[in-house]
């Protein structure tokens, strides 16, 4: 492979990716933006849906299969099912303490986590379990350059998830809530608003992302572990901040940015171009976090994040 | 009244010198490994393992007259996890301890069995760094790392490898095997591609995997375990890998072809001896089968041959005083086992390599010929 063959390749590795982790990245926004909460099980959920995806698919599978139409029909179930688990987290554990000091609505979005981490190991007991799908192997060649119909599957369904959400924001009258919200909350109210509604909304929206990254993520990947969802969790956490957390631009930008980061790093070597660097996998998680901390010394809010004030 | 209080005080006497009287009419034996997080199916078939052996010893007699008991530690893969699992048998009064699965974990536990002064029977973590941090007491069963890699090279060099890519997570035990694997291999004259770790629960290996590929090496060597190896063999072939792909001896368990599907056709393993490998464990295996429902996991021969060891070492001692049991350990050539004859080195490791070489074949695990 020629040095352009490998950057096209990692191109595409960091895209697909990236696209995972801007889905997850979406849902920590969102909720941070409307009620200024870091909802630390986000990445939980993301495990959870992969479940519920494998789950309805082993259902599902004898009557429409297992190849991508079966697994877009039951990620659309997961998607649900984990909205609504979003919107019952919500109600239960974090709307009553929507007044509390910030630190107590943090550590119960910790204490979630954990009880959907290991709730989801005594289920399994600690076991992965293979997510029964049947996708093809099959792709296109350009050039060197090699793209499996998965990849791009994937990368399209989370584009336009993706583009559905901006939309939803941006045109429909919830998504003016939303973002009326996200600006003053007690404003929103006096204006004849119904908060809770909108509160409720936002969950489910970014859970079902979530449910969504990780359905699709079992059925590329193969196998589903209750552990799955912290790394992910943590990274879409960073990618959301690197945006500027808040911003739904922001944080397909910051998962799309982190995502390209750790595939180049994996693989950057310019000693053929004369320049003694080499990063390999080994540096790789120093060399991508090195560049977000350059990012945030030099953007404190994020590449789109705005002033406190102009959420969402 | 008197004679009631007597009774009453007699009879709380009694009791209070009758616990521990019963107490002695068994030895404990405290069993450490994973029975949670990724690796606890290895743990559970050690376990079983044990236990099963622990039967027959107690169907034979027990040990010094006394029959056994056990006790297990969960230390779930995990350095923290295996301190609080080793301190928590060791204050539970066990004669012995019977594990070590993963070498990250059990290198901190050294100390604290070697401080509380037990004998403890290593069946599988098998890491070289384990030597030097051994207080005296341990006793490893399972070839280290360094039988592997000469086996590995073997096995590279009969099938005219020349240049090979290894691929570690950083923990004791694949950081040590893949670090060994470089220099050996170096120092052989062939070359080594790529040199690349991972994080551990990363599900995404596709940046590693061009990198893999850009280079082209001849093989694949996977130092670390089943769980993410199943992925990256997955990832490897979907990219069009088709060189040999090798793992070591933490990769070898059928979960492997689950995780990895068709991928793992072909896949090349070190392992230590199992059973089904073993003309000797086929009753083994049957009584396992019989017990536990399922078949017997790659430790668990290793398992079962450690507790039948330090049972066999409690009795020739004829006391279970540590200082006795570790010295009649020591001298041991014992040659009850199913998975060869166990002599120790003075460093405590095992005498003679017990590696195989095993492939994947239609979803199974079957011995390679070369």
């Amino acid at each position: 492979m020629t040095i352009f063959d490998i950057f096209t390749n990692q191109l595409l590795n960091g895209i697909v990716l990236g696209s995972f982790y801007a889905l997850v990245a979406l849902g920590y926004t969102m909720v941070f933006g409307v009620v200024k909460l870091l909802n630390f099980a986000h990445g939980e959920l993301y495990m959870v849906g992969g479940f519920a995806g494998f789950l309805v698919l082993s259902f599902l599978a004898p009557f429409i299969g297992a190849g991508w139409f079966g697994v877009a029909v039951s990620m659309v179930f997961a998607m649900i099912a984990i909205g609504f688990l979003g919107v019952v987290i919500e109600r239960v554990a974090y709307a009553p303490m929507l007044s509390a000091p910030r630190l107590s609505i943090l550590i119960t979005a910790l204490a979630v986590s954990l009880v959907l981490q290991n709730g989801m190991l005594a289920l399994t007991k600690g076991q992965y379990v293979p997510f029964g799908s049947a996708l093809g192997f099959g792709g296109i060649n350009l050039g060197k350059l090699f793209i499996s119909y998965n990849q791009m599957i994937l990368v399209s369904v989370a584009a336009l998830l993706m583009l559905a959400l901006e939309m939803f924001v941006s045109r429909t009258q919830y998504g003016r809530a939303m973002r009326a919200v996200a600006v003053d909350k007690d404003m929103s109210r006096l204006m004849g608003i119904n908060v809770n509604a909108v509160i409720a909304v936002t969950f489910f929206l970014g859970s079902a992302l979530a449910a969504a990254a990780g359905t699709m993520a079992g059925a590329f990947y193969g196998s589903l572990w209750y552990f799955m969802g912290f790394l992910i969790g943590l990274k879409a956490f960073t990618a959301a901040v690197i945006g500027g957390i808040g911003s739904i631009p922001g944080a397909m930008l910051g998962g799309l940015i982190l995502g390209l980061l750790e595939s180049f790093a994996t693989q950057l070597d310019l000693r053929g171009m004369g320049i003694p660097f080499k990063v390999g996998s080994e540096w790789k998680d120093v060399f991508s976090f090195s560049v977000l901390i350059l990012i945030l010394v030099f953007k404190p809010t994020g590449l789109l994040g705005k002033s406190e004030q102009e959420r969402m | 009244m008197r004679t009631v209080l007597k009774t009453a005080a007699g009879l709380a006497l009694a009791l209070a010198l009758g616990a521990p009287a019963i107490a002695q009419d068994t030895l404990t034996i405290g069993i450490m490994v994973p029975t949670t997080g990724s690796e606890a199916t290895y743990g559970q078939d050690m376990a079983n393992a044990v236990n099963l052996a622990i039967g027959e010893i107690n169907a034979a007699g027990g040990v010094l007259g006394k029959q056994l008991t056990s006790t297990i530690g969960d230390d779930g893969c995990d350095a923290q996890l295996a301190v609080n699992a080793a301190s928590k048998l060791a204050a539970s009064g066990v004669v012995g301890v019977v594990g070590g699965y993963c070498s990250g974990a059990t290198i901190p536990t050294l100390k604290i069995y070697g401080d509380a002064n037990i004998p403890l029977i290593i069946p599988a973590a098998n890491s070289t760094k384990l030597i030097p941090e051994n207080p005296g007491n341990a006793f490893m069963i399972n070839s280290t790392g360094n039988d592997q890699v000469k086996k590995a090279i073997e096995y590279f060099n009969a099938k005219g490898v020349k240049s090979i890519a290894i691929i570690n997570q950083g923990d004791a035990y694949s950081q040590d095997l893949a670090d060994l694997s470089k220099k050996e291999w170096e120092a052989a004259g062939n070359t080594v591609t790529n040199f690349e770790v991972t994080n551990k629960g990363e599900q995404d290996y596709s940046a590693v995997v061009t990198s893999i590929t850009s280079a082209n090496p001849d093989a694949v060597f996977w130092t670390a375990y089943y769980a993410d190896g199943g992925l990256l063999i997955r990832q490897l072939r979907e990219r069009g890998y088709a060189g040999l792909i090798a793992v070591g001896d933490g990769s070898n368990s059928p979960e492997l072809f689950k995780i990895a599907g068709p991928a793992a056709e072909g896949v090349i393993a070190f392992s230590n001896p199992t059973a089904e490998f073993l003309p000797e464990a086929k009753a083994f295996a049957e009584a396992y089968q019989a017990q536990f429902g399922a078949a017997p996991g790659p430790y668990s021969t290793l398992s079962y041959d450690a507790m039948k060891l330090l049972a066999w070492g409690i009795n020739t001692a004829g006391t279970t005083d540590a200082a006795k049991v570790i010295e009649t350990l020591q001298g041991a050539n014992f040659t009850e086992t199913i998975s060869g004859p166990i002599s120790f080195t003075p460093e405590k490791t095992l005498a003679r390599s017990n590696f195989v070489v095993l492939e994947g074949k239609g979803g199974a695990w079957t011995l390679a010929q070369f």
